[in-house]
């Protein structure tokens, strides 16, 4: 199972996870983390704890070598600077900023059909085209 | 080379230096003086990677800040100074940095760290480090970004403020 952790500005990223959940069920290994009242340091070592969490015993891919995922919410930010640092070296761990709905919706429907590297891409493209003029212009 | 602005925020370069000030200085170069990070060509590649393009960025040893400010090549540069906590900003200016006004932007908490304004979290070394800036003749000022609620620190609060320990 790819794990997922969105780290944001403030409560976005928890309200992101929530509403996903509302709208798709509970999803294991998706977690929200906030940058609020915590410095660079901070923030980067709860992103290696992350990391190296193994989350469900009874999940025979479950290990802490398995592919994961880190949203942003905005890039050259704290959030971002601090995930850099702890996981941009990792070949396991690919780093997207700008999450939206969208993205996190299509993790979880592509998370267990399609191989990390194209989860990756998809959930790129699908952010990307999420963002539309809906009207008024 | 002035510096408009002298800022000690434990987050370094993150969006309120390189949007929320930047968009409102509009300083020539942002030099990050912190020793760890000059030291790591992985972390120097990270946080210079977030400064937008059209600001040059300088991440430098504190001991390198004061002779990079006073290169004659660079006399006419704006220079936004950053520092990751207190004590480094007090040996910036011990070194002759050229600065008048501290900007204190965020200390978070931390163990042993005690709130004195709901962005600054501070323990004994950073009060000290406060008291000697003092003493050096700057003027101390807490403002997260510009338009945002400035608060004053001056000798009475740090005082009072070391009583709580």
């Amino acid at each position: 199972m790819v794990r997922a952790l969105v780290i944001t500005h403030g409560g976005i990223g928890q309200e992101l996870v929530r509403v996903t959940e509302m709208i798709l069920g509970p999803v294991p290994g998706l977690t929200a983390m906030s940058n609020s009242g915590k410095s660079a340091a901070d923030i980067t070592a709860q992103i290696k704890e992350w990391q190296v969490e193994v989350p469900e015993a009874d999940d025979p891919d479950a290990s802490a070598r398995a592919p994961k995922l880190i949203l942003l919410d905005d890039y050259g930010g704290s959030c971002a600077t601090s995930a850099q640092l702890a996981c941009g070296q990792d070949p396991d761990t690919a780093i997207i900023s700008g999450v939206n709905l969208a993205m996190l919706m299509g993790f979880v429907t592509w998370r267990d059909s399609v191989d990390f590297e194209e989860l990756v891409a998809k959930v790129v493209q699908k952010g990307r085209e999420a963002i539309i003029l809906v009207g008024g212009h | 080379m002035p510096v408009i602005l002298a800022r000690i925020d434990d987050r370094l370069i993150h969006g309120q230096v390189t949007v929320g000030w930047s968009e409102r200085l509009r300083p020539d170069r942002i030099l990050l003086a912190n020793n760890a990070i000059a030291a790591d060509p992985w972390q120097t590649k990270v946080y210079s990677s977030t400064v937008p393009p059209e600001i040059e960025v300088s991440i430098l040893p504190v001991s390198k800040a004061a002779s990079s400010l006073a290169a004659p090549e660079r006399l006419d540069e704006q220079v936004l100074l950053l520092a990751g906590s207190v004590g480094e900003m007090a040996e910036l200016v011990r070194i002759g940095v050229p600065v008048r006004e501290v900007n204190v932007g965020g200390l978070h908490f931390g163990p042993g760290k005690r709130e004195m304004l709901p962005f600054v979290y501070v323990d004994r070394q950073d009060l000290k480090a406060f008291v000697r800036l003092l003493e050096m003749g700057m003027s101390l000022s807490a403002q997260q970004v510009p338009g945002g609620r400035e608060y004053l620190i001056d000798q009475e609060q740090i005082q009072e403020m070391g009583e709580k320990f």
